[in-house]
């Protein structure tokens, strides 16, 4: 008897490929349903909270292999440094002459401004803690720019914290696990950092296509505002990020379309540091903060130029005459402008810290003529 | 006394130069000298052309994602490994274990690279239902037939890469960056070759 003869099935053949086709197509519609409640572009910290586990150990495996090669690196990097000592101790010599005349300059600098600080009253950001940290695993798709770095939860990182090079702004944490985080970059695709043009102080947002160059979008002012070399900063709107990281410089691409010249591709992104910046809510004493007068409040009027004062006089007239009789003629008939701006807190010291700001008290009779000014401006 | 008559030399190594010969020593070595691996049995296990395959393709993209300074500003490939898996497991022999374990692997891509879930399961998936389609057209035909039908399927799994971050994101992704990708998973042609020939005709059952 031959083999198979007692197999009663054995010309029904299982159609395989139909099989395989059918397991394919569960497959794919389990995936897409993953795909449609995934929330990653959403950016929030729940979006990420089921990755963490995988995080930590892929990192753990990662260090494993980056160890060595760190290792050897840095032994490289020590011959190195001990063949050429002598010429770059010569040009150390060199730059810290040139940069101890930097040094006094910025310390008059810091100095002045902190008197002009106190003076205004203006509302500084405080001090940012950060924590160092490397990156040990990179992702550097166009579909998706990640890194994971060795410090988490544990030494205080949470989620949204930016993250920084020597060179400038890496991206932020969108994952943290006890020992790991993960660290969107600037140029993934879900990417957005509100930033602004130090020249012009022009604000726009900063788009990640995957590539090095993030593109710029939503650019407001006119259009000089935008030239190529100017340098890029966060702008801290949202509270996303501080105010003045160093983001880049703009070029315009190929394309025609204003890109950034990022600073963290002048090197590799290997030592970064976490700030501990989370929103606006870091600042002290909110309350106190808001009450703080605005700048153009507290700096004197430009003189009123008679056209203006007849075109004030008549609106606030006119609004007098509306709101009935409840305003005194007097009221109308004044220059309510400088009465209504509150008075900057006299500062006895430069040495004196910010002064909080009191609330002022409401004068008297210009009460009136505050809300004449409000509706005649 | 006669002297010992030589053997005629054939043809084609009388021909050859020192390195055609080589390199003709070498192909013997790699792809005819070499017998499949046999599982117990002598039977080619999933194992061998499916498990080993993926934990390879797994292990050489931890290694590659190492964040490893190059000099001159260059950094590691990161090519696409389980595109050349879902190419080349169907043309081997259609199997239910290779879609879960190309699965598998796309969910591990998802949240290693950290894509959205399920985004390089589709692309994965796309690659191999599209292989199993046109499965009795390459088997057996000439290698550039196989190595252009990888390239179609490279371009097809970058095209749904491109089309789900759109969607995912409302950026269309740079395409310079798609292309370099693009053409580091394409090398892995060589491998997709190896894997064909080590294992499309080692289980005579099959065919």
């Amino acid at each position: 008897m031959r083999y198979g003869d007692n197999q009663p099935f054995e010309h029904l053949k299982l159609p395989i490929t139909w099989g395989v086709m059918i397991l394919v197509a569960a497959i794919c519609v389990v995936a897409a349903l993953l795909f449609l409640g995934d929330r990653r572009g959403g950016l929030d910290a729940a979006a990420y909270g089921n990755r963490a586990g995988f995080d930590r150990a892929a990192a753990k495996s990662n260090n494993l292999l980056s160890t060595p090669a760190h290792f050897v690196s840095d032994r490289t990097n020590g011959i190195e440094d001990y063949f050429f000592a002598v010429s770059e101790n010569r040009v150390l010599k060199q730059k810290i002459v040139e940069l101890e005349r930097y040094r006094d300059e910025y310390r008059k600098a810091r100095e002045l401004n902190r008197r002009y600080e106190v003076l205004l009253n203006l509302r500084t950001e405080p001090e940012v803690e950060s924590v160092s940290a490397r990156s040990v695993s990179v992702s550097r798709g166009p579909f998706n720019n990640n890194r994971l770095i060795d410090a988490g939860s544990s030494r205080g990182l949470a989620f949204g914290n930016p993250v920084i090079n020597e060179h400038g702004l890496v991206g932020r944490v969108v994952g943290v696990s006890p020992d790991v985080s993960r660290v969107l970059m600037v140029t993934d695709v879900v990417s957005r950092v509100p930033v602004m043009v130090a020249r012009t102080d022009a604000r726009a947002m900063m788009v990640g296509d995957g590539g090095g160059f993030p593109r710029l979008e939503f650019v407001r002012g006119g259009p000089d505002v935008l030239k190529k070399g100017d340098q890029i900063l966060t702008s801290g709107d949202g509270g996303i990020f501080p105010r003045g990281l160093p983001v880049g410089e703009a070029r315009r691409g190929v394309d025609g379309v204003w890109r950034v010249d990022l600073y963290t591709n002048r090197g590799p992104v290997d030592l970064v540091k976490v700030m501990k910046f989370k929103d606006f809510s870091q600042l002290p004493r909110a309350e106190e903060v808001l009450r703080t007068p605005l700048v153009t409040d507290v700096l004197p009027p430009p003189p009123p130029t008679a056209a203006a004062t007849t075109h004030s006089a008549s609106v606030s007239s006119a609004t007098v005459s509306a709101s009935g009789a409840a305003v005194s003629s007097a009221a109308s008939s004044a220059s309510p402008v400088t009465v209504a701006r509150p008075r900057p807190t006299p500062v006895s010291s430069p040495a004196v810290q910010t002064p909080r700001p009191q609330p002022v008290p409401a004068p008297e009779a210009p009460a009136s003529a505050s809300s004449a000014s409000v509706s005649g401006g | 006394m006669l002297a010992p008559q030589r053997r005629p030399r054939s043809s084609s190594t009388r021909s050859m130069t020192p390195s055609a010969s080589r390199r003709a020593r070498l192909y013997k070595a790699l792809f005819e000298n070499r017998t499949p691996r046999r599982g117990s049995g002598g039977i080619v296990g999933p194992q061998d052309w499916l498990l080993y395959p993926a934990l390879l393709a797994v292990l050489a993209t931890l290694v590659l994602a190492t964040d490893l300074p190059l000099p001159f500003g260059l950094d590691l490939p990161e090519p696409v490994w389980p595109v050349a898996l879902a190419f080349a497991w169907p043309l081997i022999r259609p199997s239910f274990i290779a879609p879960v374990l190309l699965g598998l692997m796309g969910l591990f891509l998802d949240y290693f690279w950290g894509a959205p879930l399920g985004f390089y399961v589709i692309g994965l998936m796309a690659v191999h239902a599209a292989t199993l389609i046109i499965r009795s057209y390459i088997v057996g035909q000439d290698t550039w037939v196989v190595i252009g039908a990888y390239t179609l399927a490279v371009l097809l799994f970058f095209t749904l890469g491109v089309i789900m971050t759109t969607l995912d994101s409302g950026v269309v992704p740079r395409l310079i960056s798609v292309f370099e990708q693009m053409l580091a998973t394409w090398c892995l042609v060589v491998v997709v070759l190896i894997l064909l020939e080590r294992f499309l005709n080692s289980d005579v059952r099959f065919n």
